[in-house]
């Protein structure tokens, strides 16, 4: 059985590695299943109830998939969660119950993160100068996103990078200021955060009636979606304003898709047209399943999806998420998460139902 | 295949705006077209029904008028009627569910509202049905009349199909002219039964409408509430609360939103030969529905000490619910009941872990689960669908301690129990909020005249009006004979 020390160095590799087949990742999924089957013992138990073993499970696309709620009700974590060197959140729910992802090491979310990032967002430009539209590391410890942007700003981010949120709030004015400089200099920026912060920034533009034309090369990333942070918007008209209020072609507006429970982000490449054609690197796969069976579905045929992301050195490798998408050419299209069920008469379901009884419970 | 649903008095309008539906079943489709009745023509619609309300049917005496609904319950029963063979054909299409399924339920709904099951309905309410027609003597003295209102209104459901019958039905017994909402789950049972009452009797043909608006259509809801004398709806609680806030507070407001129900199996039918039995039972309330209606059950308790445990027995009821599937197979769900099915069933294969003695039954089509519970006997929901709890109990004390809490939700629970258990656990159960007991396996199939969630059926709609023992002696003296 390998050690901790072993498989870190073993994923590493397979990170490293610019060159993977499709055996080589059912290889490399499967020696880490047997890994999360040895250790980490709540989804051994989740396993075995399914009649998932190692011996039973011949292919990556075998491996149980855990829904993104057991994070909050169950630890899932091979080393000892005090060991961790970090432990991310998510954001909290209905019930206030927040999932955790441990990391014993962040080498392998940085390293996971850096490849790709450099591939998919910076292409062949080595530095640009950035603002962050989300709070510091120090502010959101528990945030993978703030360590995600902190990356994001030290290894490709020009000196003069900054954070624009302070507080919580956006700077709004400071902001103005660094985009008028850049429509003054001509060199390329780069805006970086959660959508819901473009749309709090898109307002006060709105208000102030302000517009920019920022240079040639320069690009925006949200990701997160609204998170019932701002108003909803479409996407289509996100994108549309994104780009008539900053004057960035759609086409450099990339969405990052990631989550707490993942150590590795997918990305389109741009959106010209929503919804985008989301893709991984090569240590990552997507399926669309059926949720009841969770046998694949057709191409073309709408899903659930699940990720196997062998970056998830420590928890585990394939998570059932409760977002609702199609495989299409070169990766998946993401239509939203599933909006809750919607009990059609008088019989309750368990969502309202703890939407009711909250505050009952003494 | 095109179906039009709804139902419209005469209005002097030949042509409405329509919204269609879109149903689809195993490659069969059908579009329910349903009318849309602007502001204009909603208020001459709403005079045209309390005239005729007025007029018409408070002439009909109750006994006439439980002919003509006997008359329409028994052609809807006849499986060669017209009316019956399209309810069997569309009704699979639209709700989802299995034909024969549809076809049991509705039967076994449908005899609920025969003449005599409807005349316990005004017994059990009235006392003396004539109340509805005339003024009677009371024991206290006096004389009463029951008198009905010209407008009420009905929010239905679409859940179970046919559900909106009962509200219906009570407010013709009483002689109130009737617009009922449809749900766009479930659009067409309600108008079938109001055209086919026209048909018997064609002088109620003004007297109720069925019809379809947004439900949460503000401005339109204020303005119909506020020529109706009841509202009558059914839904979740929050739409029962936007109901209620645009009711007048002179109207009378009926809410039936959520509620919860269980299964209750005590140790006594737990032999082996009555335990499979029990099972059959339990599963049957499980499958009917798939569990949509308030009176579903989602947690089943079950009592330590028979020859049977509650474990095995819960592998009972699995088993049962695995036949049921090849016989009544579950409708298809959509992809946010898929899901949550699946998470709800996840994170119980999860608690495995912490609490190894319980156990999660399934088949890999996730067609129904079973779930067995050893430590915690709180009343939680299922995620529908087929999907049920066991838990076990030794006392009956710890079964209803944790239930007050929800006193609010609670409604049906379906017992299996020995006589004195019966009425020992009924005090207890009924103390904590429950308001119907009735057999393991009847839980989807209220008896006529039940109090639904401890309320009357046509007593809510009426309003008595009393002429004292003094106006009546203080006729006598004023009498032409009087000596």
């Amino acid at each position: 059985m390998m050690t901790q020390k072993e498989m870190i160095e073993s994923t590493v590799q397979f990170i490293n590695c610019n060159e993977s087949s499709e055996e080589d990742f059912n290889q490399q999924a499967l020696q880490l299943f047997r890994y999360h089957y040895q250790y980490n013992i709540p989804y051994r138990t989740f396993c075995s109830q399914k009649g998932k073993t190692p011996r039973t499970v011949k292919t990556w696309r075998d491996i149980p998939p855990v829904p993104i709620n057991a994070f909050k009700d169950v630890t899932l974590s091979c080393c000892d969660p005090e060991q961790a060197e970090a432990v991310y959140m998510t954001s909290g729910t209905t019930q206030g119950i927040r999932g955790k992802h441990y990391h014993p090491t962040l080498d392998i979310f940085d390293r996971s993160m850096i490849k790709n990032f450099q591939e998919r967002f910076m292409g062949n430009t080595d530095k640009i100068r950035m603002g962050i539209l989300f709070p510091t590391e120090q502010e959101m410890p528990n945030s993978s996103l703030a360590r995600y942007l902190k990356l994001a700003k030290e290894r490709f981010g020009t000196e003069d990078s900054r954070y624009f949120i302070q507080n919580h709030k956006l700077d709004v004015e400071g902001l103005q200021k660094e985009l008028r400089n850049a429509e003054v200099t001509g060199e390329p920026y780069a805006l970086l955060g959660a959508s819901y912060s473009f749309v709090h920034l898109l307002e006060e533009l709105e208000r102030g009636n302000q517009t920019f034309t920022l240079p040639k090369g320069s690009k925006i990333l949200d990701t997160g979606g609204f998170k019932k942070q701002s108003k909803e918007l479409e996407l289509d008209e996100f994108y549309q304003l994104l780009s008539t209020y900053l004057g960035v072609n759609r086409s450099a507006c990339i969405n990052m898709y990631g989550m707490t429970e993942l150590s590795t982000q997918l990305y389109d490449n741009g959106n010209q047209s929503v919804p985008a054609v989301k893709s991984g690197p090569s240590w990552i796969k997507t399926r669309v399943v059926n949720p009841l069976t969770g046998e694949e579905v057709a191409k073309g045929e709408r899903g659930v999806i699940v990720h196997c992301d062998l970056a998830n050195m420590n928890s585990v490798s394939t998570i059932l998420t409760e977002d609702v998408g199609v495989e299409v050419e070169g990766g998946f299209l993401l239509l939203g998460r599933v909006e809750g069920t919607e009990a059609k008469g008088c019989s309750l379901a368990m969502a309202e139902f703890l939407k009711a009884s909250k505050g009952l419970e003494k | 295949m095109r179906e039009i649903a709804g139902y419209i008095p005469n209005i002097g309008e030949e042509s409405f705006e329509t919204k269609v539906l879109l149903f689809e079943r195993n490659q069969e489709t059908i579009e329910v077209e349903i009318p849309i009745l602007t502001h204009e023509q909603m208020s001459r619609l709403i005079d045209k029904i309390k005239h005729s309300s007025r007029k018409v049917l408070k002439s009909f005496s109750v006994n006439e008028l439980m002919n003509i609904i006997d008359e329409a319950i028994h052609r809807l029963l006849e499986r060669d009627s017209s009316y019956r063979q399209k309810a069997e054909k569309v009704l699979p299409i639209v709700t989802g569910y299995d034909e024969e399924m549809i076809r049991l339920g509705l039967t076994s709904y449908l005899k609920t509202f025969r003449k005599h099951e409807l005349q316990r309905f005004l017994v059990e309410d009235l006392g003396n049905p004539l109340l509805l027609d005339d003024f009677q003597p009371r024991v206290k003295g006096g004389f009463s009349k029951a008198f009905s209102p010209d407008l009420i209104t009905h929010i239905w459901s679409g859940n179970v199909p046919g559900l909106p019958l009962w509200s219906f039905i009570s407010s013709l017994l009483v002689k109130a002219g009737n617009i009922g909402k449809v749900s766009s789950a479930e659009p067409l049972f309600a108008g079938w039964f109001a055209k086919l009452l026209v048909e018997i009797e064609p002088r109620l043909a003004d007297c109720f409408a069925v019809l379809w608006w947004k439900g949460g259509e503000e401005e339109r809801e204020r303005f119909i509430f506020q020529q109706t004398d009841i509202v009558v709806g059914y839904g979740g609680n929050e739409a029962m609360e936007a109901l209620r806030s645009r009711i007048p507070i002179t109207k009378r407001f009926l809410p039936f939103g959520h509620k919860l129900s269980f299964g209750i199996v005590s140790k006594t039918s737990l032999d082996s030969l009555k335990a499979l039995q029990a099972a059959h039972l339990a599963a049957l309330d499980v499958m009917r529905y798939d569990q949509q209606g308030c009176y579903s059950p989602h947690v089943f308790y079950v009592q330590k000490g028979g020859n049977v445990s509650p474990k095995e027995f819960a592998r009972y009821i699995g088993h049962e619910l695995e036949a049921f599937n090849r016989r009544f197979p579950r409708r298809k769900l959509s992809m946010a009941e898929s899901m949550e099915m699946a998470a709800w069933k996840n994170k119980e294969e999860m608690n495995l872990f912490s609490n190894p003695n319980n156990e999660v039954l399934g088949n890999n089509q996730n067609d129904w689960t079973v779930v067995f519970e050893d430590s915690d006997l709180s009343l939680t929901p299922s995620s529908l669908n087929r999907v049920v709890k066991v838990k076990e109990f030794d006392h009956i004390e710890e079964v209803t301690k944790g239930l007050l809490m929800h006193r609010d939700y609670l409604q049906t629970v379906g017992i299996a129990a020995s006589p004195s258990e019966l009425f020992q656990w009924s005090h207890l159960l009924g103390s904590v909020g429950v308001t119907r007991m009735t057999a393991l396996g009847n839980m989807t199939s209220p008896e006529a005249g039940w109090h639904h969630d401890g309320r009357f059926n046509v007593l809510d709609l009426i309003n008595m009006v009393d002429i004292e023992a003094s106006a009546e002696q203080l006729s006598e003296e004023l009498a032409p004979y009087a000596d």
